[in-house]
């Protein structure tokens, strides 16, 4: 037992960290830094520097064309990405549809996706939820009709993040309504761009436009589309659930976040309150262990010996932190949290000199606290809500 | 970065496992505990699989283990809710003793390995709280050694110990954290008088009244000495938490498969269901922890004394909350003294109260707090 990283790894980790400094754009992690708005351009131009790379689809096989890292390596690039003011990788393509199309796909799909996703250059959306498909996702209705060589898709898909860039969409569709309602299910992937599919925006409490409702109608699709066998879709969803291991705990985005909030806490002169400062400190006992957590599950990975099924745990976990910091970095803010001013989440915003006098020292870097709380409620509801998750905990423990 | 147990540390996991199941089943720990909570006897078994050595270096009799292997055995006594004064005989004594001169050393090591000789801290006192700097027992020269006056308080196995560690004042006001000596103190030493009483969970602990009672002094420079030995008391407590926690869910659980109510088991409740996922959430952020607590024991003073106080703040609440839910989730059978249940539930209460409470590391994590975060930091 050994807490202490490998020489190679320490190794590795230096050669990431190199060259994540000289690669990321300075005015991309100043935005990340100060949890300001990163553009659809900002977004996609780290994944070509990236895809470039080799390294947008970083936890690929070789064969794929990824670099074959295993998961403490994973760890270690996501953990120096983040450190570095990195925005987060947007999962749909790399993380989450190009694993099934590795493992379920076909040849032809496989040569026609992949490479675009591990470039950067095409922008995947992901079409599960529907209004009346949320943590029961599986009484899916959004319809593929086999007409020919199309399916003719029809149905709303929702909560689609980041949907209003995107170019290919991969969906979960009924193709039956036979047995079980899980096995109707079937996975395609879908160019946005076909006639018959309405995007439009869903606005979040905090202003902001980052989920969409997707439209389809009489959209055709061609069957070649379809990934592995018809009616197995759902299987192919779960295995997508188990792909993602340690990654949703977000700690190395947390951990970058707990270093921000003790910046603005000492801006404001909590800091050195006692009060303000032991709930920063119960969060921080909270961040490292969590973080203990995943390098549990990252060790029992390594080393195949010890399987640990916490992913619920983490889940849960994970997305309780994110909240907690976003709820002490709007305290922290305190009555400057107030102000509701969407210019103030783009980077080179002057407002606060514009209403200067008002805001004596400065008190720019407080507005974003509010929208990101709101933001942020989120986490608990999304990938599963931590009540399923609970479930799933409790099925491990109880049978 | 590697989190699996060595052959070896499951094998020594193993052997206590299987003394536990043959020789310390719950009606001897209720019969001890109704008696008084006497446990020398206990100590002495334990020492008889050889466990009493596991700190203490080879060259003194002991089998010189680290931090994983003392981890590995306090999980397993904490499981099997065993009482005895081991992590405070076996562990902190041995730490203490090891800035000691030569010959102190070769005289009491090779006995405390065997057993023979049970030696326990003598630190708290009554205005002290958790500060273990806090230190008015007074030392005073007398012919070539010291004589120490003061009053020490729940002392661990006090009326059962042979001879006392005792934190005692050589210069300075009561709370300075330099002119701390450490001294060895003999039982029966004239002036010493000890008074055992029961605790709380089964055992037993005493007052210590010191009036010039002749002392052997240890090292007079103890201020840090003390609290890596306090270190490796948390570290300790933490581990058998994580085996009472582990040990206690267990048994819960199958009285969730097995107790009807309403027509149905209480494992098909909702309510019950998402409460058992909190609980284990606790157990494993517990467990991540008392890792995280016995892997950081080796470093520098500073990292390791904020390891640990983020360690406690994690067990504390880990132990809390899963005693309390645990004992609800029996209903009225969780209250009574005759089930297994309330014994661990008392056992985990007691235990955040050593070596540091929760609110107490969480004032020392906020002192000692960085610009980083995270388990590198």
């Amino acid at each position: 037992m050994d807490l202490n990283f490998t020489a190679d790894e320490l190794a590795f980790r230096s050669e990431i960290h190199a060259w994540v400094a000289a690669n990321l754009p300075k005015d991309i992690s100043h935005k990340v830094h100060n949890a300001l708005h990163l553009t659809r351009d900002d977004m996609q131009r780290w994944a070509r520097i990236l895809g470039a790379k080799g390294w947008h689809g970083y936890a690929w096989p070789k064969q794929f064309g990824g670099p074959g890292w295993n998961a403490v390596q994973r760890h270690l690039f996501e953990e120096e990405c983040a450190r570095a003011g990195s925005p987060r990788i947007v999962p749909f393509g790399p993380v989450m549809v190009a694993p099934v199309i590795m493992a379920f796909g076909t040849p032809e799909q496989q040569k026609r996706h992949l490479p675009g996703i591990m470039s950067g250059d095409v922008w995947w959306s992901q079409g599960y939820s529907e209004p009346g498909s949320g943590s029961d996702l599986a009484s899916l209705k959004c319809r593929a009709e086999r007409r020919g060589n199309s399916y003719i898709v029809n149905g709303q898909k929702t909560w689609t993040t980041l949907g209003q860039y995107g170019e290919w969409i991969f969906c979960l569709v009924r193709t039956s309504n036979e047995g079980k309602p899980q096995t109707g299910i079937s996975f395609l992937l879908i160019d946005m761009k076909s006639p018959g599919i309405t995007v439009r925006p869903i606005i979040t409490m905090d202003g902001a436009h980052e989920v969409n409702e997707v439209w389809f109608d009489n959209v055709e699709v061609p069957a070649e589309n379809l990934v592995g066998e018809e009616n197995k879709g759902w299987n192919y969803a779960k295995f997508l659930l188990a792909h993602e291991r340690t990654g949703i705990a977000d700690v190395n985005r947390t951990k970058r976040e707990l270093e921000r909030l003790k910046r603005i806490a000492k801006a404001e002169g909590l800091y050195d309150d006692g009060r303000f400062r032991d709930q920063i400190a119960l969060l921080e006992v909270d961040v490292v262990a969590l973080e203990m957590l995943v390098l549990r599950v990252l060790s029992a990975e390594k080393s195949g010996k010890a399987s640990l099924d916490v992913a619920g745990l983490l889940k849960i976990r994970g997305s309780e932190i994110q909240q907690r910091y976003t709820e002490l970095l709007m305290l922290a803010g305190g009555p400057y949290s107030t102000p509701f001013i969407r210019e103030a989440m783009e980077a080179g915003w002057q407002g606060d000199q514009a209403l200067g006098g008002l805001w004596p020292g400065g008190a720019a870097h407080c507005v974003p606290l509010g929208a990101t709380y709101f933001n942020y409620r989120k986490t608990t509801i999304y990938g599963g809500s931590n009540e399923v998750q609970r479930n799933i905990v409790a099925q491990t423990v109880l049978g | 970065m590697d989190f699996d147990f060595t052959d070896d540390q499951t094998a020594l996991r193993d052997a206590v496992a299987r003394w536990v199941e043959k020789g310390f089943s719950f009606e001897r720990r209720h019969a001890i505990a109704k008696a008084g909570g006497k446990t020398r006897e206990v100590y002495a078994e334990l020492a008889g699989l050889g466990l009493t050595g596991l700190a203490i270096p080879e060259s003194h009799g002991g089998m010189g283990f680290g931090a994983v292997e003392a981890m590995v055995v306090m999980e397993e006594l904490g499981r099997g809710l065993v009482n005895a004064p081991y992590a405070a005989g076996a562990l902190v004594a041995p730490t203490l003793l090891s800035a000691a001169p030569a010959e102190l050393r070769r005289a009491w090591l090779p006995k405390m390995a065997g057993g023979q000789v049970l030696v326990v801290l003598a630190h708290q006192e009554r205005a002290a709280r958790y500060r273990l700097h806090h230190v008015s027992t007074r030392a005073t020269a007398a012919g070539s050694g010291h004589v120490l006056t003061g009053a020490k308080g729940i002392v661990p196995a006090g009326d059962e110990a042979d001879l006392f560690i005792v934190p005692a004042r050589l210069s300075g006001a009561d709370t300075d954290a330099g002119g701390i000596g450490l001294f060895l103190v003999e039982r029966g030493a004239s002036g010493a008088s000890v008074r055992g009483y029961p605790t709380q969970d089964g055992a037993r602990a005493a007052e210590l009244h010191l009036a010039a009672t002749p002392a052997t002094l240890i090292t007079a420079d103890g201020g840090a000495l003390l609290d890596q030995a306090a270190d490796v008391g948390n570290a300790a407590v933490c581990a058998e938490a994580v085996g009472l926690m582990d040990k206690l869910i267990a048994v819960t659980v199958e009285y969730m498969n097995t107790r009807k109510q309403f027509g149905a088991t209480l494992a098909t409740f909702q309510a019950l269901r998402h409460r058992i996922a909190d609980v284990k959430m606790q157990l494993e952020l517990g467990r991540s922890m008392s890792y995280f607590a016995s892997m950081k024991l080796g470093e520098p003073a500073p990292q390791r004394r904020r390891a640990l106080s983020q360690a406690k703040v994690q067990l504390g609440q880990s132990m809390r909350f899963v005693g309390q839910q645990c004992i609800q989730l029996h209903g009225g059978i969780g209250v009574t003294d005759e089930y297994v249940g309330s014994h661990y539930f008392k056992r985990l209460a007691m235990l955040e109260l050593a070596y540091g409470d929760t609110m107490h590391h969480l004032g020392e994590v906020s002192d000692r707090m960085q610009d980083t975060a995270g388990v590198f930091a």
